[in-house]
């Protein structure tokens, strides 16, 4: 995906403008006040324990991140593009939501893998319809995250419920954003790179 | 949790070799691909969690929790998708307070509407993601078409829990 960087510009200089765009000084700042309002409001004692949780929280994230986006990364380049388009395309119907549904039940990774799936999807044209079907289920189902969170927190039984209860909803989200009169103009793929800006 | 990392690294394990097996470039497209997204993440996240922290320490989670007990009905499942709306944080620091909540006797239809509405509208996804990736107008197709989602899982509970006769 060389082709895609910005000419001329080096990959250690691209990391870095990737890195601390704009948007990353809105988390920092959210970051700052946040942590002023919880030592003000709840006191030095609860801030200093939410500083410890935090640190303990990214040791915890931190490898689980760098594998996600390892996976994300080959999942990417090795996708059959053309085979998932037609599997859920404009003219895919009912399989075409209930396939995107499992899809998005099986996608492993966190949001940087389940939406770099969705736009490929959406510029090869596939279905609005099936879009939604898919980010709704991967946002509700994940099987990653029901076993990695669900579980250990809300215990087995619960999150077998949720999953049962939930498991047509993609599908009907997928049916509504089918009958919306909303236009739709996807940002361009291309563009991935120059997001942070 | 540690369950859910191995799996992860093996999946990572074996795509990489698949990758390498074609000999082609595909595995350092692929590798190249995941350094400038982790580039992207790492910061912010950092940040985002941080953040969110903090938050999820100023917000009453016990007090909220006693607000969505099962004979609060309706009315639990309505705050516990606003409640999940406000959420700007990832899974960690969601089903904590979901199981924050549980202690504290929520329904669960209520839990269910929470993390419904949580998954679907986590605000630090939608920014960081949603938007650059997909455009507004994806977003408000989408916004649009799962508004109802979070109460109609909260009510598909609460006729299951009624099925059932518990809760």
């Amino acid at each position: 995906m060389a082709d895609r960087a910005p000419e001329g510009e080096a990959w250690p200089a691209l990391l870095f403008r990737l890195g601390f765009g704009r948007s990353f000084w809105g988390f920092a700042a959210l970051a700052v006040v946040s942590g002023f309002v919880c030592f003000i409001v709840a006191g030095a004692e609860a801030f200093a324990e939410v500083v410890a949780d935090d640190l303990h929280m990214l040791a915890n994230t931190v490898p689980r991140i760098i594998a996600a986006m390892g996976v994300a990364g080959f999942i990417w380049v090795m996708m059959p593009r053309d085979k998932l388009t037609r599997l859920v395309g404009q003219e895919s119907g009912w399989r075409g939501l209930v396939i995107a549904t499992g899809a998005g039940i099986v996608t492993p990774g966190g949001p940087a893998a389940a939406f770099s799936l969705l736009a490929v999807l959406g510029g090869a044209g596939a279905d609005r319809g099936a879009l939604i079907a898919y980010v709704t289920s991967w946002a509700m189902l994940g099987l990653q995250r029901v076993l990695v969170w669900d579980v250990p927190f809300m215990g087995a039984e619960f999150s077998l419920t949720r999953l049962l209860i939930c498991l047509p909803l993609p599908i009907i989200a997928g049916l509504i954003a089918r009958s919306l009169p909303l236009t739709l103009q996807l940002a361009d793929e291309d563009e991935l790179q120059k997001r942070p800006s | 949790m540690n369950f859910g990392i191995a799996i992860l690294y093996g999946l990572l394990a074996i795509l990489a070799l698949v990758a390498l097996s074609r000999a082609d470039g595909t595995f350092q497209h692929g590798l190249r691909r995941a350094v400038e997204q982790l580039a992207v993440l790492a910061p912010r996240m950092v940040c985002a969690l941080t953040a969110a922290g903090f938050i999820a320490r100023l917000i009453p989670s016990e007090l909220i929790g006693q607000y969505l007990g099962g004979e609060a009905g309706l009315k639990a499942i309505f705050l516990a998708t606003a409640v999940g709306l406000i959420i700007p944080a990832g899974p960690v620091i969601a089903f904590a307070i979901a199981a924050i909540f549980a202690r504290s006797g929520a329904s669960t239809a209520a839990l269910i509407a929470f993390i419904t509405s949580w998954s679907l509208f986590a605000a630090h996804r939608i920014f960081i993601y949603e938007i650059p990736l997909l455009g507004p107008s994806f977003l408000r197709l989408r916004l649009v078409s799962v508004a109802v989602t979070p109460v109609l899982a909260g009510l598909m509970a609460l006729a299951w829990a009624g099925l059932a006769g518990a809760k």
